[in-house]
């Protein structure tokens, strides 16, 4: 911008001396015209051709003095004077008459006209030159101006540069820190999960040796000392002679309490842990609690079991019992089932399929299916904590659980626990 | 008169106690020994030679169940009576398995129990009437369930007899005998029965006369 208003400036300046070089030259010309020529008509016609030049002189110097610059006052003042001084020895000449031009017109020539013409010119290049300075000086300005500017940029480039790996530093460092932060929470998330799996693996086990042994402790002792109670009862009785009807009587009805106590206590101990479970193994323990429930709630419960292996770790026995369990008091009390089906069986996969056991998949499972005929329900939603609670014995078996149940449709259990426990996960 | 020579096993020494009173009222019942645990059960046995013993399932060491199976293995004449507090079937069936010709329980023990040792020592088989009356119960309700012929009904009458004696645990000889025929016609019976049945050993055909009442 400001370079170009130089430049423009410098072209402005630079034409208008041009010109006035020209016309001084021109005016030189037509003057050495008008000396030379004998024609008096010609004459007039040169004279006014210089009148005109003079005329866009002085046009012209009135032009130049108003974009006159300080430093080229001297110059310009110099340039007038010798531009008037110019004219005015011009002056007698123009009065000549022909004969006095052929007469004087050559030394006035040499003498007068063409040495101030060189003057004039001369001052109109030192204007010019001046002139040149100035654009030059403009140009340097330029240039100063570019390579300050320049400076400026860089030291805004590099300040702006340096703030910005400031910034993506201190990001990244945020970023870091936020992430070994979230990497932190999640395995301390992941530790407090398995800590609860692993808490919630021990209460189950606790509450079935819990039940176990309530079980036991109520059966063994509290039923056999009632078995005695009982007997004990009968032998007094045996004793009392027939005359005395009234201790008989009383006897009679310590027997009958006794025998009901005897019946609650077991049924009690049965429900903590059935004794078939430990006494007989899991198949005859679900055959009985399915009889159980047959018994009880008019369902026809059907239990199908093949080829289960007679020594199952007692955690299988007992996760598997505690399913069909669960699965019998949902069927009966939510479901209103009429039917129940439960089948069991152990699959060996190593000798049907070894490409599984070939992926390190547990070659030996066991297999339960529990499909009741009831109202059925939506697994996802009403999960209760029956459900959970097996999915929590499964799982701490590395087993998987699935209920498949629609409304007005059943529903079915599915469960497959593996045998063959990987070793590094036996003590867990 | 010979009197019946009996010993009892059971880990409550009370209730052996009340037991043992209940059979001495008996003039020709004699208790010989007592045992508090399995193991004692099979010495005392095999050293004395009784009559019955009488075992409670649940003792420890050695349970009853397999006190019992190791006197029959031992091919001991001591008849075996299981004393047990459960009604289940799959502990009727345990007992029968180890060979054992009664099972008492322990509500019922004091009006049962003379009859159930003169039973078992006259070789025939004894069961608590509650227990039986569980099994006839269930099976009815299964049958009706499950509505389902009962497999009773197709049995020829040659086949139900067998049944009975089955499940009075007559031995093969004794059934040909009783039936005028060769024991190993009773064999061919036997393994018809069991087809028709759709059972697969002894014990479970005893089961079955239990449930149909065949045994008192």
């Amino acid at each position: 911008m400001q370079n170009e208003r130089i430049r423009q400036d410098y072209f402005n300046r630079d034409r208008i001396l041009e010109q006035l070089r020209s016309d001084i030259y021109l005016s030189g010309t037509y003057v050495r015209d008008l000396l030379l020529e004998q024609d008096p008509s010609r004459a007039d016609s040169h004279r006014r051709e210089l009148e005109l030049a003079r005329a866009r002189i002085e046009d012209n110097v009135a032009a130049y003095q108003r974009i006159l610059r300080g430093e080229e006052h001297a110059a310009f003042q110099e340039f007038r004077t010798e531009l008037d001084a110019y004219f005015t020895s011009l002056h007698p000449a123009l009065e000549w008459d022909a004969s006095q031009r052929r007469a004087y017109g050559y030394a006035f020539m040499r003498d007068s006209l063409l040495p101030r013409r060189m003057t004039i010119v001369h001052i109109a290049d030192q204007l010019s030159a001046v002139n040149q300075v100035q654009m030059q000086g403009g140009n340097r300005q330029i240039t100063n101006l570019f390579s300050r500017f320049r400076r400026t940029m860089i030291v805004f480039l590099v300040l702006a540069l340096a703030c910005g790996a400031l910034l993506t530093a201190g990001s990244i460092r945020r970023v870091m820190r936020l992430e070994r932060l979230s990497a932190a929470r999640l395995s301390d998330a992941e530790h407090a999960r398995e800590a609860l799996r692993e808490l919630s693996a021990r209460l189950i086990d606790v509450q079935e040796s819990e039940r176990r042994s309530l079980s036991r402790e109520l059966h063994d002792e509290v039923g056999q000392s009632l078995s005695a109670l009982q007997l004990g009862l009968g032998n007094v009785a045996a004793l009392i002679p027939a005359t005395i009807a009234e201790a008989r009587a009383q006897l009679s009805e310590l027997r009958i309490l006794a025998e009901k106590t005897m019946a609650i206590v077991r049924d009690m101990s049965l429900i903590l842990r059935p004794s078939m479970l430990d006494d007989l193994g899991l198949i005859p323990a679900v055959q009985w609690q399915a009889r159980e429930v047959s018994r009880n709630h008019n369902v026809f419960v059907q239990v199908h079991a093949d080829s289960i292996p007679e020594d199952l770790p007692d955690d299988h026995k007992t996760c598997i019992y505690r399913i069909v369990q669960e699965a019998l008091r949902n069927a009966v009390r939510h479901a209103n089932a009429k039917t129940v089906h439960i089948d069991l069986h152990h699959s060996d996969l190593r000798q049907s399929d070894l490409r599984q056991s070939d992926l390190g998949q547990n070659a030996e499972t066991l297999v339960l299916t529990i499909q009741d005929d009831g109202q059925g329900f939506l697994p996802e939603r009403e999960k209760g904590l029956g459900l959970l609670g097996i999915e929590e014995r499964v799982a701490h078996l590395h087993g998987t659980f699935r209920v498949d149940s629609t409304i007005g449709d059943g529903a079915c259990i599915h469960v497959e626990l593996p045998l063959s426990q990987r070793p590094a996960e036996v003590e867990v | 008169m010979t009197s019946i020579r009996i010993v009892l096993a059971d880990d409550h020494t009370i209730l052996r106690r009340g037991l043992r009173l209940v059979l001495e009222r008996e003039p020709d019942f004699a208790v010989i020994g007592e045992a508090g645990n399995g193991r004692d059960a099979i010495d005392l046995v095999i050293r004395e030679n009784p009559d019955v013993v009488i075992l409670d399932i649940a003792m420890p060491l050695l349970n009853g169940i397999e006190a019992a199976k190791r006197i029959h293995e031992e091919r001991l004449r001591t008849a075996v009576v299981i004393l047990s507090m459960h009604s289940d079937e799959g502990y009727i069936l345990k007992a029968l398995r180890s060979g054992a010709r009664g099972y008492l329980l322990k509500d019922s023990a004091e009006t049962d129990l003379i009859q159930a040792i003169r039973a078992v020592n006259a070789g025939k088989a004894f069961f608590s009437p509650a227990v039986s009356k569980v099994l006839a119960d269930d099976y009815i309700r299964q049958i009706q369930q499950q509505g389902v012929e009962d497999p009773y009904d197709l049995l020829t009458p040659r086949e139900r007899e067998l049944l009975q004696l089955i499940g009075e645990l007559k031995s093969t000889k004794d059934i040909a005998n009783l039936l005028g025929v060769s024991p190993h016609t009773v064999d061919t019976h036997r393994a018809h029965l069991m087809q028709k049945m759709n059972v697969h050993s002894i014990p479970e055909l005893i089961l079955y006369a239990m449930r149909k009442g065949l045994i008192t």
